[in-house]
């Protein structure tokens, strides 16, 4: 006999206070989650959407890549040995639409490579994001340090950096507008492919990213809400059951007593944990997904089905250790204390 | 039959430096389809050599043959899986599980006695139970909605359901009024005889002596 389950079906108040409570926690839990990401996503998916390698920035930027220089010389060398390695430059700065309001966007330029969209001078491609702000093919964009002006080849999908829309431009273009010759970073794709370059520093994707301004500040903000309404999850969990077994710790000396086995009484509470656990991530991974169809578009929010999974796991695993901590007691319980405490 | 035998049993509680002899060597015998009631004054003992009988707390000294094996000297996991098996318990209090009816009080017990047997026997085992100790009616109830001597009655058919050798009643009608102790007392002597059972029972009722076989007298930790 289900033992576990005969005590949930006559005490459904009580778990269902416990599983309501699990379910607005998760559900939290996987929307920050959400957000963090998106925020991520909206933050560097120009980036985020490279594969694993190796970024070189020159040592004395000291981990900014906006007073890097690159040396040609290097640059060079570097990209004809290294398969698809790519030297690029990102400077934040504003165009003007047709109608002569300005529009903050991320200049991006870089060497051939199937990575970046390369575009002729006069030509500009945008983050999609902008199309939707009313911006279409063959309108005409200006910027006060480019004489000429740009004309809108087409728009690519989730290329952001910083927050603002990425604007792939022409090098010479690049250069007219920053007065710079030289690109700022380089990247070489695969794990493998560190190479030590005198002058330059290496950054994995991940180390990269921190180095943009804000967002390591703000993932870390995010990450630190999600991991703690994970502990306080697993905490409630815990002190759930431990006043629940404190109020039961008669019974359970009645139970050993009569010779049910100690590890009889932890299934018991495993299998109510899991049954609540399992049941409330199934009601918060449906609302999430919902929330994400229904959030707003502005709304910088994605969650993947990984990090959901990813999240429910942890969920189980601390609710599991929540749980046997608190059930500790029951292995101290005496049953002859039990008797002679009196009734149940 | 003698099934159960206890021999110079002793028990020392140990406070600090002081030493406390509770039992003073007790030997005692008993027999199959009899009831033997350990009666005397508070502090005597009587309690204590029931639960260290039941495998409830150790000995310090002694022997207690259940079925000529020494249970002071098993592991606990092995005390435990005697009083699963071959045990019955009664206390002072019904001690029920309280979301669970009756019936499942009773389908629990053959549960964690690990008795083996078809869906359909397993109710009828339980139907006759409860027909014996009067409760077929209240077979869906939960302990909640059962009077004192109801929960009794349950807490004795949950002791026998699974067939023990020994049935173990500490004060069982403490908590009840001297017509419902009797109905109980004449219901645990109906058990013995027709279910074959050994019962040790602690009483201070001497009103319940008339059900018992043999009496125990016992004083500042000896049989007298």
């Amino acid at each position: 006999m289900n033992i576990a389950w005969k005590e949930i079906k006559k005490n459904k108040m009580r778990f269902f206070i416990l599983g309501s409570i699990i379910f607005l926690v998760s559900l939290l839990t996987f929307i920050i989650s959400g957000l963090a990401n998106g925020l991520s996503q909206d933050n560097a998916s120009l980036i985020k959407d490279l594969p694993s390698g190796h970024f070189y920035m020159n040592e004395d930027a000291e981990e900014n890549y906006n007073l890097s220089r690159i040396d040609d010389r290097i640059r060079e060398q570097l990209v004809q040995e290294q398969k698809d390695a790519v030297a690029f430059s990102i400077q934040m700065g504003f165009l003007n639409d047709e109608s002569d309001k300005e529009r903050s966007v991320a200049f991006v330029t870089s060497t051939d490579s199937k990575w970046f969209e390369q575009v002729g001078p006069g030509e500009i491609i945008l983050d999609r994001s902008l199309e939707k702000e009313g911006m279409k093919v063959g309108d005409t964009l200006t910027h006060k340090q480019y004489k000429s002006s740009f004309v809108v080849k087409k728009f690519v999908d989730q290329k952001k950096f910083s927050h603002a829309p990425v604007a792939y431009i022409n090098k010479e273009v690049y250069n007219e507008i920053y007065r710079a010759e030289e690109m700022q970073l380089l990247f070489t794709p695969g794990e493998d492919s560190t190479q030590n370059i005198k002058g330059l520093q290496s950054f994995s994707n991940k180390e990269f990213l921190n180095t943009i301004p804000s967002y390591s500040a703000e993932q870390m903000s995010l990450n630190m809400i999600v991991w703690f309404l994970i502990v306080i999850s697993g905490m409630l969990f815990g002190i759930f059951f431990y006043m629940m077994n404190v109020q039961k710790i008669g019974l359970y000396g009645i139970l050993k007593a009569i010779g049910v086995k100690t590890s009889d009484l932890f299934k018991m509470m495993w299998t109510q944990m899991l049954f609540i656990t399992i049941l409330s991530l199934t009601l918060s991974v449906g609302s999430s997904q919902l929330f994400n169809k229904v959030a707003p578009e502005d709304m910088p929010y994605h969650l993947t089905n990984e990090t959901t999974l990813q999240l429910s796991i942890v969920f189980l695993v601390i609710g599991f250790i929540g749980v046997t901590l608190s059930g500790l007691q029951i292995k101290r319980v005496e049953p002859l204390q039990a008797i002679q405490q009196g009734e149940v | 039959m003698d099934i159960f035998t206890i021999d110079e049993l002793r028990k020392t509680f140990t406070n600090g430096e002081m030493k406390e002899e509770i039992l003073k060597g007790i030997s005692l015998t008993l027999k199959e389809g009899e009831i033997t009631a350990l009666v005397g004054p508070s502090g005597s003992g009587k309690s204590t050599l029931l639960t260290i009988a039941a495998g409830l707390q150790p000995a310090s000294d002694g022997k207690i043959l259940f079925n000529d094996n020494n249970i002071t000297s098993m592991t606990a996991e092995q005390v435990r899986d005697i009083r699963a098996k071959k045990f019955g318990f009664v206390f002072q209090f019904a001690h029920l599980v309280p979301f669970l009816t009756v019936r499942e009080q009773l389908s629990f017990m053959l549960d964690v006695s690990e008795v083996k047997m078809k869906n359909e026997k397993r109710e009828q085992e339980i139907d006759y139970i409860l027909e014996r100790v009067g409760l077929s009616e209240r077979k869906h109830a939960y302990p909640s909605s059962l009077s004192g001597g109801e929960k009794q009655r349950v807490a004795i058919a949950r002791a026998v359901i699974h067939k023990p050798r020994v049935l173990f009643a500490d004060e069982p009608t403490a908590s009840l009024d001297s017509k419902k102790s009797k109905e109980i007392m004449s219901l645990i002597q109906d058990l013995t005889k027709t279910l074959n059972l050994t019962t040790l029972m602690v009483t201070h009722d001497e009103e319940m002596l008339s059900y018992v076989d043999h009496v125990v007298k016992m004083s500042d930790g000896l049989v007298v």
